[in-house]
């Protein structure tokens, strides 16, 4: 007997409704996408749910506080929370640049790297 | 070049981020000289530095990128081009001299209280969130009350939580967005409450900001009562009825130390209603002709300050062009003013540009009154388009080609979203 | 040991500091909260009455039209706004008509001055937006209207200038008596003194209680009023009272110093003196009564609301003197028209003192008035450029849409504010579209570093009214350095 799984596409804002036909763990059809990257991602949140994590990590000797990162990849749906909480123990020091790499393969997953989203100077005045 | 403001400019935009960057870099495109961009934050780029999350640039730089990177993109545009930006500098007012220039007032550290003058000016001064107040939710007035849009800035720039167990009011994106934003920083969000039947934002935020965190959603409630003398203690949330108003006999109370209010964008008109520019009262912004030139010649708006928008490249888009008729103004060019009016009809909310012209391309933006699905746009007889579905909350862009009013004979044009007929053949 | 204590930094507290400033004495200004004037003081209509609503044969009715006629020079030295709008009580049938002339002939007694009578015709000449089955009105052109922390933070500044103590944050526990007068326990330190002035509102009772004084009792009357939008300003140009109940003026439709209109209040008797609430209800029956006085005003209109607590004395009318327990002078039960009657009572009280004993010699050195706060957005431009020359920061924006600049919030931080109600009252930031949607970040940056505390310690106005908290995740040890250009 085919089962239906009913998802809204993360891939773009246009978050299009899918249908995932399947009998078992045998994919048979996916429909409601308006480009490629919605069959993609409904074979991919029925067999291995996946999340894009972006965030924010201490900087010290910056304008702000806070640096804004992403992981370069997405997660395993299951695993984003202990991500996030590994990202928050890190401490940066300004200068960084945009896209440097701050975590390399996050949680042992390989081309999972952490990378600042902004370069942020350091102010003249910082101390350390 | 950052930090310079001097002498006389062809263009000063006011506001820095994504819809200013693009209105100078258009302007320079176009052929204007000197170009000057004013940002009252301490670095240009607007709202996209506390927009941590992906979801910006899809169309216009084919991936989807994080709103710093999406600005820190745009700004080396910007730099490329050679336009001077003065961060840190607040437009306290401006002024037609007798020569037709503008004179724009500039508050800045660097420069004290002085004046810059300039041929064109583009208003790109963004949008402001609308407060408590604005919708008068009784009871006390404790601290722990905040737009989302501050608690964004709070948690994402300055490294703090608005508070550790967190209701929103309102399910527009900012208010998702945060709902998870919190989440993930380990405060407990308890729950999101929508007047209407249905949420504002977008159905890919519903999934991956609420259900995924575990955060419920409650629809046709709001809160009725805020408690707490000093601090939030918790507020009284309703369900209302079909009319939106209370049912205070189903009310219940959410234990929680803090109440975040997504409830809306205005358009910051205060400028304009200071210059006595003709506002148009269903967007709150500028009535702008097919150049987005404001009823002040030589003055054009675009981005948030004309209408508030869902996706920043539409914004860039808009801006761009903004630019590129506030350049060619600039160095003389004068369009016949436009002839035909564009006006709202069924199920529109708003459509832009205001006034069109034949002979010209157009970019018309509209929003539709309520949800319809699958519908027809209707422009006028000339042009019709079927889609899929429309909702209040997305924003609709609509290309129109020059030839489209060369025939057109009345000075008026109607825009209408009507319901199609299931399996009408798509545009 | 202090000459005189007052207890209670309200605008009766802190208008006899500035009054006792005069003289050679020491003095202490005691306040619980973490501002001057954040209790009753600051949730009120703000009116400067005229005075002949109240009764000369009560204590409501002995000090209104003396506190009047002070409050123009009071204005002047302190350099808070205060505008003589003039007032209207209006009659709403013709019945009403012989209570307006009873009024008058109250007023003519108490010397209230310039009172006229208005026909219907005048009035509806001179105010064409108030309802044309008005049929007359009692003009008193002495009313005026005030914002009534602008008032105590300027008597409180000067009386500081001239020599009083301020507490702040320091609730009175305990009181004990000496041979030498009283000692009052707060939770900082004690305090000695030879008198103690109870000046504590909403707790005067509870303050007489820990001298053992049990002859009175306050009971809170909670007042709503709704701050309108400001196309309505303009609408109504002077303030319009009903006739006055037995229990209070009525509900108003008042043009505050501000230009915004304002209706209200209300009057609710509740026991909790914490409750500030606005209510529906509260709402419909302000709204209800101020239609019939002007009837293109409605519920819709409104921008802002508050409430605030009325310190109503179980004898209902204020209870100023000397009590059994030496030194201890009660000033309590300041309801309406108490704002009006302060400058008035603060004269009042000091002769109270010098007849219990207190010498008072006049201190040549006594400077009347204070600079005043930088009104930087009202400013003519070249006045704004000079200042900006000698001072970078009177051109950075805080708050843009009151236009407050930085230097003019480190002006207020220097003048005392401690909280982020303390800068909104001082200097307005805060207060106007975005009601602080884009300037309380920086707010709260400034007076984290004036003040020297962390960022999350800042509270909205003291006590327990934290804004902040920090991030779950541990934070960078000298996370506090960065974000501070």
């Amino acid at each position: 007997m085919p089962d239906v799984e009913h998802y809204t596409c993360l891939g773009c804002p246009m978050g299009c409704p899918l249908e995932l036909v399947h009998e078992g763990d045998e994919i048979i059809e996916v429909s409601g996408h308006r480009c490629t990257r919605g069959t993609k991602y409904a074979r991919q949140e029925f067999v291995a749910p996946q999340r894009n994590l972006s965030t924010t990590v201490a900087i010290h000797g910056a304008r702000w506080a806070r640096l804004p990162v992403k992981v370069v990849q997405p997660l395993p749906k299951e695993r984003v929370m202990e991500v996030a909480r590994i990202i928050h123990a890190l401490r940066v020091e300004a200068p960084v640049e945009m896209g440097q790499v701050l975590l390399e393969d996050v949680l042992g997953l390989p081309g999972a790297a952490v990378v600042a989203t902004r370069s942020m100077e350091r102010l003249p005045d910082a101390s350390g | 070049m950052m930090g310079r403001m001097e002498g006389r400019y062809d263009v000063v935009v006011i506001g820095g981020g994504p819809a200013g960057m693009a209105a100078a870099v258009g302007a320079r495109d176009a052929g204007a000289g000197r170009v000057l961009i004013l940002d009252r934050e301490p670095e240009p780029g607007g709202i996209l530095l506390q927009c941590i999350h992906s979801g910006f640039g899809l169309h216009y730089f084919r991936e989807e990128l994080t709103g710093p990177e999406y600005a820190q993109r745009f700004l080396e545009k910007v730099v490329d081009t050679d336009v001077d930006v003065l961060p840190g500098a607040y437009v306290s007012a401006l002024a037609v001299d007798s020569d037709g220039d503008k004179q724009v007032r500039v508050m800045s550290e660097t420069h004290g209280v002085s004046s810059v003058a300039a041929r064109a000016v583009v208003m790109a001064m963004g949008c402001r969130e609308r407060t408590r107040a604005a919708i008068r939710i009784p009871g006390d007035r404790p601290a722990g009350i905040y737009t989302a849009g501050l608690a964004q800035k709070l948690v994402n720039q300055m490294g703090y939580l608005p508070g550790r167990r967190i209701a929103i009011l309102g399910s527009g994106d900012i208010g998702l967005i945060m709902a998870r934003r919190l989440a993930l920083e380990g405060a407990e969000v308890v729950g999101v409450f929508e007047l209407m039947p249905y949420s504002n934002g977008l159905a890919r935020n519903i999934v991956q900001c609420l259900d995924d965190y575990g955060i419920p959603l409650h629809l046709s409630t709001t809160v009725s009562f805020v408690h707490g003398r000093e601090r939030v203690e918790k507020i009284t949330v309703a369900p209302v009825d079909d009319h939106l108003q209370l049912i205070p006999s189903r009310a219940w109370d959410v234990p929680c130390d803090t109440l975040l209010v997504s409830i809306g964008l205005i358009p910051d008109n205060e400028l304009a209603q200071r210059l006595a520019m003709r506002l148009d009262t269903n967007t709150g912004g500028p009535i702008v002709s097919s150049s987005l030139e404001t009823s002040l010649p030589g003055v054009f708006a675009c981005g948030n300050v004309l209408h508030v928008h869902d996706l920043v490249d539409y914004v860039t888009n808009e801006s761009l062009l903004a630019g590129q008729f506030a350049g060619e103004w600039a160095q003389g060019v004068r369009r016949p003013v436009d002839n035909v009016r564009l006006v709202p009809g069924e199920n529109v909310r708003y459509c832009l540009p205001h006034t069109l012209s034949p002979g010209r391309y157009h970019t018309l933006y509209m929003r539709a009154k309520t949800a319809l699905q699958p519908c027809r746009i209707r422009v006028g007889n000339l042009l019709e388009r079927t889609l899929p579905f429309v909702v209040p909350a997305e924003m609709i862009t609509l290309k129109i080609r020059p030839d489209l009013l060369d025939s057109y004979q009345d000075d008026t044009l109607r825009i209408d979203i009507v319901p199609a007929e299931e399996g009408e053949p798509r545009a | 040991m202090h000459d005189v204590a007052i207890i209670g930094g309200g605008v009766v507290g802190c208008a006899i500091a500035r009054e006792l400033s005069r003289y050679k004495v020491r003095v202490v200004l005691i306040e619980a909260a973490a501002e001057v004037g954040f209790g009753v003081s600051k949730s009120n209509s703000g009116i400067i009455h005229a005075g002949h609503q109240s009764a000369p044969d009560t204590g409501k009715g002995r000090f209104d039209v003396r506190g009047n006629a002070l409050f123009g020079q009071l204005a002047d030295d302190l350099k808070f706004g205060f505008r003589r709008i003039g007032a209207l009580v209006v009659a709403r049938d013709r019945e009403e008509l012989p209570a307006l002339q009873a009024l008058q002939a109250q007023g003519e007694a108490k010397r209230v001055p310039d009172l006229e009578m208005w026909s219907a015709n005048r009035l509806h000449r001179e105010e064409p937006n108030l309802s044309h089955t008005l049929t007359g009105a009692l003009y008193s052109p002495s009313a005026g209207v005030i914002n009534p922390y602008e008032c105590c933070f300027a008597l409180a500044e000067n009386a500081v200038a001239n020599g009083v103590e301020l507490r702040v944050e320091s609730p009175v526990q305990r009181i004990e008596r000496t041979p030498e007068g009283l000692l009052l326990h707060t939770p900082h330190e004690r305090i000695p003194a030879r008198f103690v002035l109870n000046c504590a509102g909403l707790y005067a009772d509870k303050v007489a209680e820990l001298v053992g004084l049990r002859d009175f009792t306050i009971r809170p009357r909670r007042g709503e009023e709704y701050l309108l939008d400001k196309r309505l300003q303009g609408l109504v140009r002077r303030i319009v009272y009903p006739l006055p109940t037995r229990l209070t003026k009525g509900v108003l439709i008042i043009p505050t110093f501000d230009g915004t209109m304002m209706v209200g209040p209300t009057a609710d008797d509740q026991d909790d003196r914490g409750d500030v609430r606005t209510t529906e209800a509260g709402s419909a029956q302000v709204f209800d009564a101020v239609r019939t006085l002007c009837p293109s005003i409605s519920a819709r209109d409104t921008i802002a609301e508050f409430a605030g607590l009325r310190p109503v004395a179980s004898t209902n009318d204020f209870i100023i003197g000397p009590t059994a327990v030496k030194g201890f002078i009660n000033v309590a039960g300041i309801q309406s028209p108490g704002l009006t009657a302060a400058p008035a009572i603060a004269e009042h009280v000091v002769e109270i003192l010098r007849a219990e004993g207190l010498e008072l010699v006049e201190d040549a050195a006594f400077e009347p008035s204070i600079a005043g706060p930088t009104r930087f957005a009202m400013l003519p431009l070249a006045e704004q450029q000079r200042l900006a020359a000698r001072n970078p920061l009177f051109a950075r924006m805080v708050c843009r849409c009151e236009l407050v600049t930085e230097a003019e919030v480190h002006e207020a931080i220097d003048h005392g504010a401690r909280t982020l109600d303390g800068l909104k009252f001082r200097v307005r930031a805060g207060m106007g579209r975005c009601q602080g949607g884009f300037c309380t970040a920086r707010c709260l940056e400034l007076l984290s570093q004036r003040l020297e505390r962390p960022l999350a310690a800042i509270t909205k106005r003291g006590g327990d009214s934290w804004m902040v908290t920090g991030l779950a995740s541990p934070q960078h040890p000298s996370a506090e350095e960065a974000g501070q250009p």
